[in-house]
């Protein structure tokens, strides 16, 4: 296979990751925001004890899928950074409030008032990242984006990255993130053993779950209409994307069936190869245009050579990394076992 | 030039200039977390390790009261890192666009560093109930490491872009062909490596010297205050020690690879034999001079060149446009050296009291030199960086691409540098007070 394709794989496989696990902490916060920063000791305990662990881990995701592409696809690269500059940088404002918010506030204790404040900031910080990823994305799926096939943006700074499905998108980000946090939060609440916390969250799971939906199913009638060559792509009949629709939705389906029968773990599973499903959907639906319809894989690759040391770099580097993250979620994210 | 590119042109010079002051704020903020996030997991580690080994209290809460810190300074270093790696494209988008495959290696590596930190700094954290007390410290050993590891790709990556190599351009100005490994040991790498990362201890070392010296100042000396100052000088001593050897190793090279470079640095404008080695001074630009300065001659031939009769090329030899500001990169080098000599100073003196008398002094006058030494490190850090940036101006990648040739074309920048003025103020106002609380609370 050729070593563009290889790259493009693993940083598929890094954004995906980044949005199940990356995805779920940013949801953590995005309930806060939606509870208007009313949460309970407990709620907050389970929160630290949840994410605590893991999400500096989980964030840096994101940080090896844009080293990838700035590696493997600088062309790409250069001209998302200039095309997306705004949100790109919104998120990064949300990201690094976020980081610190949910930091701060564990660690302040004492200071009730400042604890209150940090708790506001993760909140909105962890709504606003999602949100202008969402922007973002929709806005470079969509086409939209003035960009010359020789990188150069042509279009405003300010106001090119405003795009119809883009707004769509941003919501359905931030969506993802709520109901990802409150599937995986249900699966830690019972966990911990706590009763009350595992219906308030199985509830907030079912409902999100629902409502996603609802809102994934106005998605497709959206693209049907604003973006046919990525519906073309995506249609009943049309392989594999429709295909991959269809398991998009079953699985959602699936997760809410594992969570009313209180299957917590079979229900993360599901919900998670939901997510995955929109997330292979959206890359093979601009296959192979990086930026549609301006720079394609293959004009976007670096010279000759880098790809290829990319791409053995991040394999070498994956026999280190894949044991030590089993480790993590081993240590953190076991189910209880009979004897405890 | 027509009207409109003059506009543009105007346009592209404060784009310019707020993108770098933009880069380097915002790098400067970085460094100085980055570098406690290499060090102070060396001391959590040597404070749980005799906590293990004596049963001692006061090595056990001092492990713990830091390693409570370090989870603070980490959070801040990873999103304030994060700051940087976006705003690399978004920023210098034609840089990352040109260059991006050249020097992905390092910053792919310094990913997988950065992976393994995150990991074991979540496990060390949050796993003291769940892990045995030795499993427990062996899973603090790769946070140290990794952080030295991501600290030295990225450094690479710096260094770069101060001797370029391993790459050949076209005729269009695209490179043609690369090799990452070369391109990533270029031939300031080594140097400029070890000059960071010993900084990194020597930063860490002496700004918890300095935190503790000011207790032992203000409440007398409690052991567990004490015992703190001791670590802290312990890392930070033999780090300012060795620094002038490795700081003499990466001037030369700066010699060697960027002679513009170290004329700004040295103020030499006539290129010269015997060229005197310069304590103070004012470089003059118009008039192409540096006044007011203590002249050893002879001394910087000897230092660069290993011979006090060689000829030491002035900027005279260079044309203006290439020069770098040269007040600013005279005034930080000259800055980093005075702080480095003072910290060895400071370092020698703590040094013969221990091996004497088996205990750092108790007087007041190195207690107060002590709580100097912390912002004395962070002068000679935050220095160091502007000589190596500035003093690289005006070329974004030596001698191939122009800062000014690299910057976005987006407008508003302005107004993002001021904004990240009031954010990074919140960030680490914020950070500030955490720490003040977790100093006191009881464990």
């Amino acid at each position: 296979m050729p070593y563009e394709l290889v790259a493009l794989g693993i940083m598929g496989l890094s954004l995906t990751l980044y949005a199940l696990l990356g995805g779920a902490d940013f949801g953590a916060g995005v309930w806060e925001f939606n509870s208007a920063f009313q949460t309970s000791d407990k709620e907050r305990a389970l929160l630290q004890r949840a994410v605590g662990p893991v999400w500096e881990a989980n964030h840096v995701w994101l940080l090896f899928a844009l080293v990838i592409a700035h590696t493997a696809f600088p062309l790409a690269f250069a001209a998302v950074s200039q095309a997306l500059w705004l949100p790109l940088l919104l998120a990064l404002g949300g990201i690094v409030f976020r980081g610190v918010g949910f930091v701060f506030r564990a660690y302040a204790v004492g200071a009730p008032r400042q604890q209150s404040v940090w708790g506001a900031v993760f909140a909105l910080a962890s709504t606003a990242a999602p949100f202008f990823f969402g922007a973002a994305v929709g806005a470079l799926a969509s086409g939209g984006l003035a960009i010359a096939p020789d990188g150069s943006y042509q279009g405003d700074f300010a106001t090119g990255w405003v795009q119809p499905l883009g707004i769509f998108t941003a919501f359905f980000a931030v969506g993802v993130c709520a109901y990802l946090a409150a599937v995986y939060f249900a699966r830690e609440a019972w966990i911990a053993g706590e009763d009350e916390l595992l219906e308030t969250w199985r509830r907030r799971a079912l409902a999100s779950g629902a409502a996603m939906g609802i809102l994934a199913a106005v998605g497709l009638l959206f693209l049907s209409l604003e973006a046919p060559r990525l519906w073309a792509r995506l249609a009943p009949g049309a392989s594999p994307g429709g295909v991959l629709v269809v398991a998009s939705a079953g699985a959602g389906l699936g997760s809410l069936i594992f969570l009313w029968r209180r299957a917590f773990t079979w229900a993360t599973v599901a919900a998670a190869s939901a997510v995955v499903a929109v997330m292979l959907g959206w890359m093979l639906a601009q296959y192979p245009y990086l930026v549609p319809p301006a720079i394609t894989v293959e004009a976007a690759m670096g010279p000759p050579g880098t790809t290829r040391t990319a791409v053995f770099t991040a394999l070498a580097g994956g026999v280190l990394l894949v044991p030590a993250l089993g480790f993590l979620f081993y240590l953190f994210k076991s189910a209880p076992r009979a004897d405890d | 030039m027509s009207p409109l590119a003059l506009v543009q042109s105007a346009a592209g010079e404060a784009n310019l200039t707020f993108a770098r002051l933009q880069m380097a704020f915002t790098l400067g903020a970085h460094i100085v977390v980055a570098c406690l996030g290499v060090g102070l997991p060396v001391l959590m580690l040597v404070a749980e390790g005799l906590a293990l080994r004596t049963d001692d209290p006061v090595w056990r809460s001092l492990a713990r009261r830091w390693a409570k810190a370090f989870a603070v300074l980490f959070a801040v270093g990873a999103v304030s890192g994060t700051v940087l790696s976006f705003e690399l494209g978004l920023l210098w988008p034609e840089f990352m666009g040109t260059f991006g495959a050249v020097i992905g290696l390092p910053f792919t590596l310094e990913g997988f560093a950065f992976f393994m930190e995150a990991i074991f700094a979540g496990i060390y954290l949050y796993g003291w109930e769940r892990l045995s007390p030795p499993a427990h410290w062996w899973c603090g050993v790769p946070v140290a490491l990794s952080g030295l590891a991501s600290a030295a790709f990225v450094v690479t990556a710096n260094a770069w872009m101060n001797t370029p190599s391993g790459f050949t351009l076209g005729a269009d100005g695209r490179v043609e062909s690369a090799q990452p490994l070369a391109a990533m040991l270029s031939p300031a790498a080594w140097p400029q490596v070890l000059h960071m990362v010993v900084a990194a201890y020597a930063v860490t070392g002496f700004l918890v010297a300095a935190y503790y010296a000011m207790r032992v100042l203000r409440h007398g000396g409690r052991t567990y205050d004490r015992r703190a100052l001791l670590l802290g000088f312990c890392l930070g001593a033999p780090a300012a020690l060795v620094q002038p050897a490795l700081g003499h190793w990466a001037g030369h090279m700066v010699a060697q690879t960027q002679p513009v470079k170290l004329a700004a640095m040295e103020g030499q404008f006539r290129s010269e034999a015997r060229a005197p080695l310069r304590i103070g001074g004012w470089p003059d630009e118009e008039r192409m001079h540096t006044p007011y300065a203590l002249e050893l001659t002879g001394g910087l031939s000897w230092m660069a060149h290993g011979d006090a009769d060689a000829t030491v090329q002035g900027l005279e030899e260079f044309p203006r446009a290439d020069w770098p500001p040269v007040l600013i990169v005279h005034l930080a080098f000259q800055a980093m050296v005075a702080a480095g000599m003072a910290l060895c100073a400071l370092s020698l003196w703590g040094a013969v009291a221990l091996i004497r008398r088996r205990r750092l002094p108790t007087a007041r006058p190195f207690l107060l030199a002590a709580i100097a030494s912390g912002p004395l490190a962070v002068l000679a850090l935050e220095a160091g960086w502007v000589v190596t940036e500035v003093g690289r101006q005006p070329w974004i990648v030596q001698g191939v691409m122009r800062t000014r040739d690299a910057v976005t074309q987006a407008s508003g920048l302005g107004v993002l540098f001021a904004l990240t003025l009031a954010l990074y103020a919140i960030l680490f106002g914020g950070c500030a007070k955490v720490l003040e609380l977790l100093a006191d609370r009881p464990l």
